[in-house]
């Protein structure tokens, strides 16, 4: 079978300035990809050009093996789509909206929305002005969970939502990757899509930086370890795969290398841990690896 | 008492700091616009100008839309008393909306956007916003008020006294702090700032059509009218200051019920409280035609019943005309050497301006959908089987239906009260209103047309059309009292169009029209297919 979502070399100029260089990744059938980077690396960007909301000025994109500006309207009726901003008419409810974008998507679920309303504790008599930023977000991700389709794109959709309610898209996004739907799940934080992710896209200005599963990325970067211990912790600074080491009295912080990791907790075992924090990379350090090579 | 508006100072000198480019755009330039045609007019007054301008001015269709004079010969008349009569109502009401605008976006609007919240929380009197700006908006207009006066009276010019200059720009400024009152009224009933600037608007709208019935028909009713209190005063003839005391008043009492309002409800509500909605959608919402006739459902309602008391408000006038010209000797002879009658001529006037006012329903359709891609409303539709053609021709299809419907609501209103009013003398009937009114749909397909080739290539640009729109109007009427070259007038869509039933239709001109816009159409929709949606901009 042929990929999703197929992009190659896409290319996005607003005016002068230059969103998007070159961006290059693939989603499978059945895979969860995450699409990881900083705020205004270009993710919306790749993602509204996929939607053909936006034109792009060069590369080759598809969906099911179809281009995304030709044969957009082919491709949306296999699609679900949540903005990373969900916007509604303030005169409308939510229960309204949610059924305005099943009715104009066609294929939705009745009792799945009815279910998702309640999983999601969502007022759908209020007036959507009335809505608080999650609230909103809940309204789209509601409608895009509601309908069947081959592909769900999802752009930074818990941004807004508490860690309940986070917990619960991921559930729910669980449930749909465990029936063989595509997922494209977009995010600036690296852990939001640890848990779904079978392959992390990483883009920055406008570029991919990385592709891989999160194990291969992980292996690149360093945790942040801070450590107290009974003995000398300036010990610690000889040990192979600790950079960075900054000591104050007996407790000191290190970055340490994830594969060096074993070698590091027994050599501080031998000293005596009062005090052991490890951090795991965040987008930051794995940007920071790559740039050093 | 005090702690309601603890520290409304400090929000006040907060705000003046905040606005104070706004301010001097705001006050140069309504300033300006006020005073500074003065020499212009002189221009005009000059030989047998202030003669002609007299019996242009008596016209009641004029009448209707400037005001009255309170000269009664054309030999007393003066460059003052034209100025007066041609610009006080007009600044006046210029100057009524600008401070609508500001008041809600300080007040209601904030509110809405939850910033008011944040300011209360810093030992802010619950009222003292509302103190604060309302108190902004009085020293702008006392500025204004001072500006016009000293720009006036710099021009050294004939008949433009001290005294006088000095009433022209109060009344202008007084004219803007009813506004301001009015605006605090609606900002506290109505429960968000779109509905409080439109039913303000809309008020204002009333007054200006309801005196426009009372200045033909009988001057003395329109001094129960607030918006009487300002152009009434007479400026540079009269110099009636009393009406401004009513006025002062008035804004005072208008002012004090708004804050009583406030005093009275909760932070973010109104007094026309949210009803709860529904938690299903009802089968009329569910399609693109279904979600636009909803979002704009508002607005259309709005104007078409503006549209309606419009032309009801002018059909009234024709009743008053006969006796009007039984009373105006040099009128009565202009009409019959013409050959119209007074009541086609004003038809053929009033037409043109109603459905250049028509024309801003469609633009507004059209310029919605551009303002719904910008605020996102649409990312989530543009993922479903709804296709860009489906978005813009809907609009258009809307559009257009509302010009059609607003021309009949407009047309059929003036008509059918006209034919009453005039009873048994009655020349006309209400297919030669009807056909008057219709006569000037291709402007308003034209102006649709220009709407959607803004929103096709160049959609941030969709406000413009109003500004075409705005100055069209301008020409039409400045058109009637300067002499202006052929071709500047035509600039001016509604120039093209013969007056009817004054004059004869004309087909190719009308075919002509239609077809250019239906081409404009057609070209926007090119761009709209292609462009990028623009999101967040
Ligand atoms: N319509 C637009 N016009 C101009 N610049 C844009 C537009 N949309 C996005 N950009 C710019 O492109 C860059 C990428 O934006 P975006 O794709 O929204 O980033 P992300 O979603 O990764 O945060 C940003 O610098 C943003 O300012
Ligand atoms: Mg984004």
């Amino acid at each position: 079978m042929t990929e999703v979502v197929k992009v190659h070399g896409l290319q996005k100029k607003f005016g002068k300035f230059q969103a998007l260089k070159d961006v290059t990744f693939t989603v499978e059938p059945g895979e969860v990809v995450g699409f990881i980077g900083p705020n205004g690396a270009g993710k919306s960007t790749t993602i509204r050009t996929l939607l053909g909301i936006i034109k792009r000025d060069a590369g080759n994109v598809e969906i099911f093996g179809k281009d995304v500006w030709k044969d957009s309207l082919d491709i949306h009726k296999r699609i679900s789509y949540v903005p990373g901003d969900v916007s509604l008419w303030g005169s409308l409810t939510g229960g309204e909206i949610i059924d305005l974008f099943l009715k104009l998507h066609g294929g939705g679920d009745k009792q799945k929305r009815d279910y998702l309303i309640k999983r999601f504790e969502l007022d759908p008599k209020k007036k959507a002005k009335g809505y608080s930023k999650g609230n909103r977000q809940k309204v789209g991700l509601i409608a895009a969970l509601s309908v069947d389709s081959d592909l769900y794109i999802f752009d930074e959709p818990t941004s807004g939502l508490d860690p309940l309610m986070e917990a619960i898209f991921q559930e729910e996004v669980e449930k749909i990757k465990e029936s063989g739907k595509s997922i494209l799940l977009s995010s600036h934080i690296l852990s939001e899509v640890e848990r779904l992710a079978d392959k992390v896209v990483i883009i920055r200005q406008g570029e991919i930086v990385e592709t891989g599963t999160l194990d291969d990325l992980r292996h690149l970067a360093r945790s942040t370890v801070t450590l107290e211990t009974e003995g000398d912790v300036a010990e610690m600074n000889k040990v192979n795969g600790v950079f960075d080491f900054k000591q104050t009295d007996n407790q000191a912080t290190f970055s340490a290398d994830n594969q060096y990791l074993n070698e590091i907790l027994m050599e501080a075992s031998k000293l005596g841990v009062k005090k052991f924090e490890s951090v795991p990379p965040t987008l930051e350090d794995l940007f920071m690896r790559h740039y050093e090579g | 008492m005090k702690e309601k508006f603890s520290r409304w100072d400090i929000l006040f000198v907060q705000y003046l700091k905040r606005d104070w480019k706004k301010i001097i755009v705001w006050v140069l330039g309504l300033g300006l616009f006020s005073a500074a045609y003065v020499p212009a007019f002189e221009e005009i007054t000059k030989g047998q100008g202030l003669l002609g301008m007299y019996e242009t001015l008596q016209n009641p269709a004029m009448i209707s839309m400037v005001g009255p004079t309170p000269i009664e010969t054309a030999a007393d008349y003066t460059l003052g008393a034209m100025y007066a009569q041609e610009m006080v109502l007009f600044c006046g009401l210029f100057a009524m909306i600008i401070a609508v605008l500001h008041v809600i976006s300080h007040t209601r609007k904030e509110e809405d956007l939850g910033l008011t919240e944040l300011v209360r929380s810093f030992q802010i009197g619950r009222q003292a916003n509302s103190l604060a700006v309302i108190s902004e908006t009085v020293i702008i207009n006392v500025l204004l008020t001072l500006f016009i006066w000293g720009v006036m009276m710099s021009f050294g010019a004939d008949t433009i006294s001290a005294e006088g200059s000095f009433l022209f720009g109060a009344s202008v400024g007084m004219a803007g702090v009813i506004g301001a009152g009015i605006a605090l009224v609606m900002a506290q009933i109505m429960s968000t700032s779109s509905a409080a600037t439109g039913s303000a608007l809309g008020i204002i709208g009333l007054l200006y059509i309801v005196r426009a019935g009372t200045d033909v028909s009988n001057v003395g009713l329109s001094m129960i009218n607030p918006l009487g209190w300002t152009y009434l005063t007479y400026p540079f003839t009269e110099n009636n200051w009393s009406l401004l005391i009513c006025a002062l008043i008035f804004s005072i009492i208008v002012v004090t019920i708004a804050f009583a309002l406030e005093g009275a409800r909760d932070m973010g509500a109104g007094y026309l409280p949210e009803r709860e909605g529904r938690e299903r959608a009802k089968k009329s919402l569910l399609s693109v035609r279904g979600l636009f006739i909803k979002i704009n459902k508002g607005v259309i309602i709005g104007w078409m019943i503006a549209f309606v008391v419009m032309g009801a408000a002018y059909g009234s006038i024709y009743g008053d005309m006969q006796t009007f010209l039984e009373s105006n000797e040099m009128m009565k002879q202009m009409f019959t050497h013409s050959g119209v009658s007074i009541e086609e001529s004003f038809t053929g006037t009033i037409m043109m301006v109603m459905t250049g006012l028509v024309s801003i329903l469609p633009i507004a359709i059209i310029n919605k959908l551009f303002s719904e891609e910008s605020r996102l409303h649409l990312s989530q539709l543009y993922a479903t089987k709804v296709t860009r053609g489906q978005l813009y021709w809907t609009s258009i299809g809307l559009a257009i239906i509302a010009g059609f419907v607003g021309i009949l609501l407009a047309a059929g209103g003036l008509g059918g009260i006209a034919i009453t009013a005039m009873g048994d003398s009655s020349t006309m009937n209400i297919f030669d209103f009807l056909a008057a009114g219709y006569n000037f749909l291709p402007s308003v397909l034209f102006l649709t047309g220009l709407a959607t080739l803004a929103l096709g290539w160049a959609p941030r640009l969709g406000r413009v059309v109003y500004v075409y729109l705005g100055y069209s109007f301008l020409l039409n009427y400045f058109g009637g009292i300067l002499d202006l070259p052929d071709w500047f007038s035509k600039t001016a869509i509604q120039s093209w169009i013969p007056r009817m039933p004054m004059e004869d239709f004309d087909a190719p001109i009308f075919i002509a029209i239609t077809v250019i816009s239906i081409a404009l159409v057609i070209i926007g929709y090119l761009g709209y297919s292609r462009r990028d949606m623009i999101e967040g901009a």
